[in-house]
């Protein structure tokens, strides 16, 4: 039986994935030990660990209210991490994934749960070294939880293109602007949760799962959003990691007033048919990013992920005012107008130098030393 | 039917490339499979076996017509060590500069102390310990290569490398200096030399380098193949000029590396990495490396050749062992970095022939303690350097 630890509504946490890399060619490299082990010579209460591959490593804020709180903590990260890589001769960056690694040259991080998902999952396991953005909303119940869950499903696609870093996988230009959900639909229990309406129903879910021995833990579910009971939130799994540690607070503002609307407006509208078109428009962002078109099976219209973001965005303003986020909606807006992309970004840098190499290294520049202002 | 060819058969410059090649790569993987020995000493091994030491199925004349691929190899390392010199890093990791200085000066002092302790003189010492400083860098690099290791032991290792070099050429080009004074050569020569071996190298690489982002440049950014072929081209070009121009080409490289990765606009010089496609010019080397070695020089000077050995294997171990946690390693990493550097410069090989025109009447003990010398490392040095990469946790394992 999944206990769900009730939080504060609308609280705030994000954790970003980043990539570590050899100041050399900018190829992925195995720093994290070395990276964790200088890190935590000092104490600095940040909650940084290790990720799947040894290439990997990923760093998790506290419980906020607001988005500025937590662009402080992350420039707070931040410098640590700069200053010890700097020692260490390595680079971090931002991205999705990294552009021309290979995945066979990874290697699993010596930790149990991570050796057992590498049997299990072969080499799927080494293929996930992908980088996301995780936030989590607090929520005041299991039920609320479950509602918030299919409510942002319906946003999914507005997450995927303002988080798109992701363009290059394996030395190719994948023609996507994230490739990186590629990695992760590879596995079994990825995509949607399930259309149960409660926190009951979901854990006859669970339990049905579990007793069937497909699953331990709510880990072993990879799906784009889902319930993180021991936290008491909302876990949105679906965006990329973005190239600086502004677009991570945005993304977060975002999620923050979207919840806020589906709690305080008591949204019930869970239906199995919204989710019939759930992996097309999914896909629809992954591949053209804003210029995507959107399906509503429901209205049996179609939409352009641009216009359709711009109109959320226009309708949560009185949100925005309530959690004092009107800034980050400004600016949301404003990117989502200009269509401002990480990946437009990084092929405009490719273009330019015609190398993946030097790709890699403006992303990590970007992110180790990017203003914030 | 005595004009048939196999009446008289004799090996050209091209099947002696052949033949490095192909029982170098067999050499290797015996080596690998049979003994769990690192490929290098395969290769080295082979060398041994078939060269004028041995079998003779290699004869100087033939290894002399290979030179070139040889020098290739050795300029291609030099250039690709140079380019693992990150001067933004040293500037924040001032320690790691300093370990390297450090361990570098106490094993020149200890080596020319033992040395004229051991009889030879003051010249032929300096010279020796001059040489005992440098790191090999084509053996630190294939071994790299080999091994896939990864971590901060290589990172720091591949840097101490190249400027264990760079110090080693230095301290030799004055060290030559003195020899030609105190040979009674003019002072001319004494001050001229060493300031046109040092300074002209210097400028040579540094020119190569702004050459090689300007052409870089030039060809434009799709261009990667022939970027890759013009800096073959150029690294082989500034090979040859370094010997026409009589300066240091070990010198000439490692900054010629050293310019196009911490020169604006040189970070693409080199993409891809040129050591994949290195690899056969490397087995060369190492083959050719192992046929040059005479193990007869043992016979007279194996007790100094170990000491020398013994000295430079435990004083980078000391330093970097004391050190090791200002290093952000453990002191048992530090340790096994130390050991790592273990193996002789290859380039130390070129820069034998300088110091036997100017030591006169010493040129012959020190050449035979060189190679006594050579012979033990060459054999040691990757063996031991693969021991402490797997030790010190660098080397990833097998999944």
């Amino acid at each position: 039986m999944l206990h769900f630890n009730n939080s504060t509504p609308l609280t705030l946490g994000v954790e970003l994935e980043l990539m570590i890399l050899n100041r050399r060619d900018y190829n992925l490299t195995r720093g994290s030990d070395d990276l964790l082990l200088l890190i935590d010579r000092q104490p600095h209460g940040y909650d940084i660990k290790p990720e799947i591959t040894q290439g990997m490593i990923e760093i998790g804020t506290a419980i906020h209210q607001g988005s500025d709180t937590m662009l402080q903590e992350l420039q707070g990260i931040r410098t640590l991490l700069v200053s010890s890589a700097q020692k260490l001769n390595l680079g971090l960056a931002g991205g999705g994934s990294h552009p021309f690694q290979h995945w066979s040259e990874q290697q699993i991080y010596p930790k149990e749960r991570y050796q057992l998902v590498s049997e299990l999952y072969g080499y799927l396991a080494k293929q996930f070294t992908v980088y996301g953005q995780h936030i989590h909303i607090g929520c005041p119940d299991g039920d609320s939880a479950i509602r918030l869950s299919h409510y942002l499903a319906r946003y999914i696609p507005h997450f995927i293109a303002l988080s798109a870093s992701s363009p290059f996988y394996q030395g190719m230009d994948t023609l996507f602007q994230t490739s990186r959900l590629t990695s992760v639909n590879a596995f079994p229990l990825s995509g949607c949760m399930p259309c149960v309406e409660n926190w009951t129903q979901f854990n006859a879910y669970f339990q049905h799962m579990a007793g069937l021995g497909i699953v331990a833990s709510m880990k072993d579910f990879y799906w784009d959003i889902r319930p993180k009971p021991e936290y008491g939130t909302v876990e949105i799994r679906i965006c990329d990691t973005p190239l600086d540690i502004v677009t991570p607070t945005l993304l977060a503002a975002y999620a923050q007033m979207l919840a806020h609307r589906c709690l305080e407006d008591g949204w019930h509208d869970i239906q199995a048919a919204h989710y019939h078109t759930y992996n097309y428009n999914r896909f629809q962002a992954c591949r053209f990013g804003f210029d995507g078109v959107l399906v509503d099976g429901a209205a049996g219209q179609q939409i352009g992920l641009q216009e359709d973001l711009l109109s959320t965005l226009n309708a949560l303003q009185p949100q925005a005012r309530a959690l004092n986020c009107e800034k980050e909606l400004s600016l949301l807006r404003e990117r989502a107008l200009k269509r401002q992309s990480d990946s437009q970004w990084l092929r405009a840098i490719y273009r330019a130098s015609g190398s993946l190499s030097e790709v890699v290294r403006r992303q990590s520049e970007h992110w180790m030393y990017g203003s914030t202002a | 039917m005595s004009q048939l060819p196999w009446h008289s058969l004799s090996l050209n410059p091209l099947a002696a490339f052949g033949i490095l090649l192909t029982l170098g790569v067999i050499g290797g993987q015996i080596a690998n499979r049979a003994g769990r020995l690192p490929a290098i000493t395969g290769y080295v091994l082979t060398g041994l076996i078939i060269g004028p030491a041995s079998l003779h199925l290699l004869n100087q004349e033939l290894l002399s017509a290979a030179d070139l691929f040889v020098n290739l190899a050795l300029g291609l390392a030099l250039f690709e060590s140079g380019r693992r010199v990150d001067l933004h890093w040293l500037r924040v990791e001032r320690t790691l500069l300093l370990t390297t200085l450090c361990y570098c000066l106490a094993v020149f002092a200890a080596l020319c102390a033992l040395l004229l302790q051991g009889g030879l003189g003051w010249q032929a010492s300096s010279m020796m310990a001059a040489l005992g400083m440098a790191t090999s860098p084509i053996v630190i690099l294939e071994m790299l290569r080999e091994t896939r290791a990864e971590g901060q032991v290589s990172e720091r290792l591949t840097t101490a490398t190249a400027l264990s070099s760079v110090l080693s050429v230095i301290v030799f080009a004055i060290a030559l200096s003195s020899a030609h004074l105190q040979n009674q050569h003019s002072t001319e020569d004494a001050i001229l030399s060493p300031a046109w071996l040092i300074l002209g190298s210097c400028l040579l690489g540094l020119l190569a380098g702004l050459l090689a982002i300007a052409l870089n440049r030039w060809l434009g950014s799709q261009q990667r193949q022939r970027q890759t072929v013009l800096l073959f081209g150029l690294i082989a070009l500034l090979v040859g000029l370094s010997v026409m121009l009589n300066v240091l080409p070990s010198l000439a490289l490692l900054v010629f590396g050293l310019a196009t990765r911490n020169l604006r606009g040189g970070h693409t010089v080199s993409e891809p990495g040129l050591l994949s496609s290195s690899h056969f010019f490397f087995v060369a080397f190492f083959v050719a490396a192992g046929a040059q070695l005479a193990p007869q020089a043992l016979a007279s000077h194996w007790p100094l050749a170990l000491a020398y050995l013994l000295l430079r294997s435990a004083i980078p171990m000391l330093c970097w062992w004391l050190l090791a946690p200002q290093n952000c390693l453990s002191r048992q990493r530090g340790l096994w970095l130390g050991l790592a550097l273990n193996p002789l410069s290859g380039g130390s090989a070129m820069l034998l022939g300088m110091s036997t025109l100017a030591l006169g009447a010493d040129a012959s003990a020190f050449s035979g303690s060189m190679m006594a010398v050579f012979v033990i490392s060459e054999l040691a040095g990757p063996l031991l350097t693969h021991l402490a990469l797997r030790r010190a946790g660098d080397i990833p394992s097998e999944d």
